[in-house]
């Protein structure tokens, strides 16, 4: 049940933003002042439209095109930075690892989405920097889990006999260690995903992500604002996509944790 | 236990001083404020007078060594907006957000800590399936879209809750609900977890042997042993609650430390930014401090060193 909406739930995001050229009955972006403003079941228009008269549909699907594209790039940076970290902290248990293990409690002694919000005020709008917002604010999970993980792996037998046979370490490192430390790294990104498309959303909302018009469920949101006296459908529909995306994906985390790794906690 | 206190503090220290740092190395390598105050026609002459006022000509370490010299003092500078004390004016606001926040503790563990207790101890039943759905729905929905949701029925439909604003308990109650929904889940969550591991514990067979009611079982055997990970989990996310009062304060236009926080970082108030980033780090390492000393109240196994 928890596996197949998960899959399902998942499925038809992805299916939403890969096809969205297709599916969508307009462009969203073009504007059409005479249909402004039109309920949900308007012909031509089945989700409405909103204030400048672009298609509420077109829009909602394009906007998961975006949020995906965002939550993908950010948990491939975040897994592949801050799972390389890990994986050194816990293998060479030097110094360095110490102050890395140091400057993650410190980052995770600040409520994430205010850091990503700080960074992105600071260094400026738009895709790129909040992707890059979001990476800087992200790395921190995986660099615990995983080094928590290598902690523990690299004293099993195999490991210790590579080692006894007289492997090397970049070996030893990337063959032994790496492919028993995976499941929890494609835990904890299966995680991590819902959390990040959430987190763009929300720093959006507040204007310090995607600006208006590209068509960002966090915007969209942020705008139905003034509407919702009179058009309900400008908020229910973005919001609801972003619900149940963050549902199916949650999901699918939550199953593929009771698989692959059922004694891992996040 | 003393010497262990001693250095926890000194570890909030250090949290501090590098939260503080790296924001100020991240404000100062940004840009320049000094423009964006300016009126359009400004000539170039009043632009560098007001920069030499605020110090913002002087080398970088400079800046930086006056700018830790008044942090520890707890002076940040003067608003660039409100010209008034920045330390003062987040501290002004921060009464708003402790009752947002502790209204919405006490609904979190009013609501989560029975529901999760009832959905371990009476498993697979109608009740715990109803719960594991809430929560579930809980931790999925965004708190923003949650909070235009409830102000759609409430407020524009029903007419029966204020949209915004502060000063009576139906201003507090949406806000509240919104902050603590996913925050509920989680602990909800949790504590049926946490539940379910103690009472397969031999203490609680023991207990059953000896002929206790299932009341003192739960109550007295269980849930003590269970409270570890949930106060854990409740430290952890009382940080995380401080960002989403961000979220709700700005919805709901409550006047607490998020929206003037969201206010500060629109405007480039960054003397804001700054006082706002040292309240928020120092709160949130005490609060951190706190659970851990309630371990050793918890459980007398654990000592602290």
């Amino acid at each position: 049940m928890k596996k197949w909406l998960g899959i399902g739930l998942t499925a038809a995001a992805f299916a939403a933003a890969l096809l969205a050229p297709w599916l969508a009955p307009h462009d969203p972006l073009a504007a059409d002042f005479v249909q402004g403003l039109r309920p949900p079941g308007t012909p031509g228009h089945p989700l409405g439209t909103d204030q400048l008269g672009r298609d509420l549909l077109a829009r909602v699907l394009y906007g998961a095109r975006l949020a995906l594209f965002i939550g993908a790039c950010t948990v491939l940076i975040t897994a592949g930075v801050g799972g390389l970290l890990g994986l050194v902290a816990g293998f060479v248990e030097r110094w360095p690892s110490t102050v890395l293990m140091r400057i993650a409690d410190v980052q995770l002694s600040f409520p994430f989405i205010l850091l990503a919000m700080t960074i992105n005020a600071i260094v400026g709008l738009g895709l790129r920097n909040i992707i890059l917002s979001l990476s800087a604010a992200g790395w921190v999970v995986y660099a615990r889990v995983v080094r928590g993980e290598v902690l523990s792996v690299k004293q099993r037998d195999y490991v210790q006999a590579a080692a006894a046979l007289g492997t090397g370490r970049a070996r030893l490192l990337f063959r032994h260690v790496l492919p028993n430390v995976a499941p929890s790294i494609i835990v904890v990104a299966s995680l991590q995903f819902s959390s990040f498309i959430v987190a763009e959303a929300a720093i959006s909302f507040l204007g310090f992500g995607i600006q208006p018009p590209t068509p960002a469920w966090g915007s969209m949101l942020s705008e139905s604002r003034d509407f919702l006296y009179f058009a309900w459908w400008l908020a229910a529909f973005p919001g609801a996509a972003l619900a149940l995306t963050a549902l199916g994906v949650n999901l699918l985390g939550d199953w593929l944790r009771d698989t692959l790794d059922p004694k891992l906690r996040v | 236990m003393r010497a262990y206190v001693l250095s926890r503090l000194g570890q909030t220290a250090l949290v501090v001083f590098l939260s503080l740092t790296a924001v100020f190395a991240m404000v100062r390598l940004s840009g320049d404020p000094v423009l964006l105050f300016m009126p359009m026609d400004i000539q170039a002459k009043d632009v560098n007078e007001f920069r030499q006022r605020l110090g913002f000509n002087d080398p970088l370490p400079v800046q930086y060594g006056r700018f830790l010299a008044g942090a520890v003092r707890g002076d940040f500078g003067e608003s660039l907006r409100y010209k008034q004390d920045a330390l003062g004016l987040v501290l002004e606001r921060l009464p708003a957000t402790l009752l947002l926040a502790g209204a919405s503790l006490l609904l979190t563990v009013g609501i989560a800590l029975p529901l999760g207790v009832l959905s371990a101890v009476r498993r697979n039943s109608l009740l715990d399936h109803v719960a594991t759905v809430m929560t579930v729905l809980g931790q999925a929905t965004p708190g923003f879209w949650l909070g235009l949701m409830l102000i759609f029925v409430f407020s524009v439909k029903l007419r029966w809750l204020p949209t915004g604003g502060t000063g009576s308990l139906a201003h507090l109650a949406m806000p509240a609900v919104v902050l603590a929904a996913f925050f509920a889940a989680r602990i909800a969550r949790l504590t049926r977890s946490a539940v379910l591991d103690a009472l397969g514990e031999d203490y609680v067979l023991t207990a059953r042997a000896k002929g206790l009611g299932e009341g003192r079982v739960v109550g007295k055997h269980t849930l003590r042993n269970s409270a570890i990970p949930i106060v854990t989990l409740a430290g952890l996310e009382a940080g995380q609650l401080l960002g989403g009062a961000v979220i709700t304060e700005t919805i709901f236009a409550w006047p607490g430390l998020g929206r003037l926080t969201v206010q500060a970082l629109l405007n480039r108030d960054f003397p804001v930014v700054l006082a706002a980033v040292f309240l928020v780090s120092v709160m949130y390492t005490l609060i951190n401090l706190l659970v851990d000393l309630l371990y050793g109240w918890l459980d007398p196994r654990v000592r602290l060193r």
